[in-house]
């Protein structure tokens, strides 16, 4: 009977680890096996000095298993007050057979630490990445927003997705009865590492930022402006160190990445690359430097402005205020319509559209930020007899902010067109660095002797013309003032009462380090340009300055020589 | 007869016992090593969360930071609580230091 019994036993062993051995085996390695997802951790957004603006943060989610849950009215009325979700909501999610729905994604500590102990079977947690911006509104627009699956919506986050997301990885473990991982070790460990995404270090300057921003609102709110535009550029290199871009209602402040639900589209767009506008005078610097470099002026010559008006085609074209006979200099510190208009007609079409495309408009910058747009530049063939004077002072012509500030980096850098740049290295976990935007070899648009001709004029403008309240504390400073009618969109005339306030210029006049451009939309009350715009420029070239420890320039004496 | 019998199977018995116990003891640390992994594998999976979780917290703690450091957070504190004014041009000389031969001051104005 024994061997007996022993046969049965070893017949049973022979067919369990011999017969049937492999698919028991492949039975067993799918219930202890499980391939673990490695996420990838989003990529940081840093500024030039490394100080974080995105970062990622692991949080839990929370999700229920229907099938599991016995009372689903009772559950989700539990964790509707917890969650401060709709509590019909989540019963609809809760009833059925389903084994996975989410309930809240991505919710604050102290409430996945309420959810946890609820209902282990039924209600769990998962971990998964949020995106932070620490800095909330600051370099809002330029930062852009990820959506709930951590994918780039706008911005930098959006350009700039594929590298920030970097790739999972996986790894083959098992699992124990009770359910927990195990890693086999050693050599029968099969894996591949996730590709972490690359940190994106910006131009921006996080102190010249936030001067921005403050200074704009301020301006805003003072004008009952309905938005507008702060750009801080390097002249030499084209690095943006500032970008603020506000639109909407005058107090709103700027957009907060943490909450995108909270704006419209039109509150996180930025309108430094995707807006054009009629740029007004300030455009004229743009006219008085072709004139120049093709020798069709002086800066010295008379020019007679008494008219107060000049008939060109049907078009009468009037000055601001009246003027009498100015020189050159004066017809652009004084900011003569007429003046520059005669000028410019000496120009001829032709060679004036050559500089209006040397200085980049009609193309795109190449700024690296979504949705840039050419703005609008006719072809001078298809000019009619009143749009070289239009364009010469700044009408029927369309730029973007972003257009105009690098055009202004010609002036003040020598002549050399430069291409402006947000995103300075792109850097993974390994320390490698890749430089994403390739500076170009630079391309002469006016001579050096021109650029300083019109540097001296622009700095009347600051010292005894329309500019004066730009004027910065200690420093020297050459800009130009503008203020543009807007076409009604009614009556596709331009307004008699809305316009377009800008300042844009360089500080200090004769080695400039910034290039400061302040547009104000849609200012209420007093809408010169050297009245709402300039004031801005003046605070945020003082505070950046100082910050870059630039010293002062102009002190009116106040200067102690010590020989060495 | 039986004590000849005996003395031949005693050796042989001896040597089953013995290789019993070798086989026993391969045995044992053959086991022992697959255990030792998996206890291994376990703490493995504990430091690995151990140190998601200190990640985690050092990452929360960064943010924290980056927030609190914010220069309009700065400024706010600066002007507002302690008090702190930007220095207007009349409160600024500047020393600039000259390579001439003979010393000279400016005093200022």
């Amino acid at each position: 009977m024994m061997v007996f019994g022993f046969v049965i036993v070893g017949a049973r062993l022979v067919y369990l680890q011999v017969v049937v051995r492999a698919d028991l085996a492949h039975r067993a390695e799918r219930q202890q096996e499980q391939m673990i997802k490695l996420e990838p951790r989003r990529g940081t957004i840093y500024d030039r000095m490394g100080r974080e603006l995105a970062v990622s943060l692991d949080v839990e989610s929370v999700y229920g298993d229907p099938s599991a849950i016995e009372d689903p009215r009772t559950m989700s009325r539990r964790l509707a007050k917890i969650l401060s979700e709709n509590p019909s909501a989540l019963q609809r999610k809760l009833t059925g057979d389903k084994h996975f729905v989410w309930l809240s994604r991505k919710v604050d500590p102290a409430k996945a630490a309420q959810v946890k102990d609820l209902d282990p079977g039924a209600i769990g947690l998962k971990v998964e990445a949020k995106r932070f911006y620490p800095q909330k509104t600051l370099a809002g627009s330029v930062l852009g927003f990820t959506n709930v699956d951590s994918k780039g919506i706008e911005g930098i986050e959006l350009l700039y997705d594929r590298a920030l997301r970097g790739a999972s990885g996986w790894v083959l473990a098992e699992k124990d009865a009770r359910g927990r991982t195990v890693f086999p070790g050693g050599p029968g460990l099969q894996y591949q590492l996730p590709q972490m995404g690359k940190d994106v270090y910006l131009t921006i300057d996080e102190v010249i930022q936030h001067i921005a921003e403050k200074e704009l609102d301020r301006g805003l709110v003072e004008s009952r402006a309905r938005g507008g535009v702060c750009m801080v550029l390097n002249p030499q290199t084209g690095e943006v160190l500032a970008l603020s871009v506000r639109s909407g209602a005058h107090n709103r402040g700027g957009f907060n990445p943490n909450n995108p639900k909270d704006f419209k589209p039109d509150e996180w767009r930025n309108r430094a690359v995707t807006d054009a506008y009629e740029p007004g005078s300030i455009f004229k610097a743009v006219t008085a430097a072709a004139a120049l470099e093709e020798h069709v002026v002086h800066p010295q010559e008379r020019i007679d402005c008494s008219a107060g008006s000049i008939q060109v085609a049907d078009r009468v074209i009037k000055d601001a205020h009246r003027n009498g006979v100015l020189t050159f200099v004066d017809v652009i510190a004084e900011s003569s319509n007429v003046g520059t208009i005669k000028v410019a007609q000496r120009l001829g079409r032709e060679r004036f559209a050559k500089y209006i495309d040397a200085f980049g408009f009609g193309k795109k910058t190449g700024i690296d930020l979504p949705g840039e747009i050419s703005g609008i530049v006719k072809d001078y063939r298809l000019w009619s007899g009143v749009s070289l004077s239009e364009i010469a002072i700044g009408q029927e012509i369309g730029v973007t902010p972003i257009q105009m500030a690098a055009a202004y980096c010609v002036l003040a850098n020598g002549g050399l067109v430069v291409r402006p740049s947000i995103v300075s290295v792109i850097r993974d976990s390994k320390g490698s660095e890749e430089r994403p935007v390739v500076p170009a070899p630079p391309v002469r648009a006016i001579s050096v002797e021109t650029c300083r001709t019109v540097q001296k004029m622009l700095q009347k403008v600051v010292e005894t013309g329309t500019g004066q309240k730009a004027k910065p504390s200690g420093y020297s400073a050459a800009g130009k003032t503008g203020t543009a009618q807007k076409i009604d969109q009614r009556t596709g005339r331009y307004s008699k009462d809305d316009y377009v306030s800008s300042f844009v210029g360089f500080v200090p006049a004769a080695a400039p380090k910034l290039v400061i451009l302040v547009m104000v939309d849609s200012p209420v009350g007093v809408i010169y340009g050297g009245s709402v715009a300039a004031p801005v420029f003046k605070a945020v070239a003082e505070q950046g300055l100082a910050y870059l420890q630039v010293p002062p320039d102009d002190m009116g004496g106040r200067m102690l020589l010590v020989a060495r | 007869m039986e004590r000849a019998s005996f003395s031949r199977t005693r050796p042989r018995n001896v040597k089953f016992v013995v290789a019993g116990i070798l086989l026993v003891l391969v045995l044992m640390v053959l086991v022992g090593g697959k255990s030792q992994i998996v206890r291994l594998g376990y703490q493995l999976d504990a430091l690995e969360k151990e140190r998601q979780e200190l990640e985690r917290t050092n990452r929360s703690l960064r943010i924290e930071a980056s927030s609190l450091s914010s220069p309009g957070r700065i400024e706010e504190i600066a002007v507002k609580r302690i008090g702190l004014i930007r220095p207007s041009k009349d409160n600024i000389v500047i020393v600039k230091r000259t390579s001439g031969k003979k010393p000279h001051e400016q005093v200022p104005q």
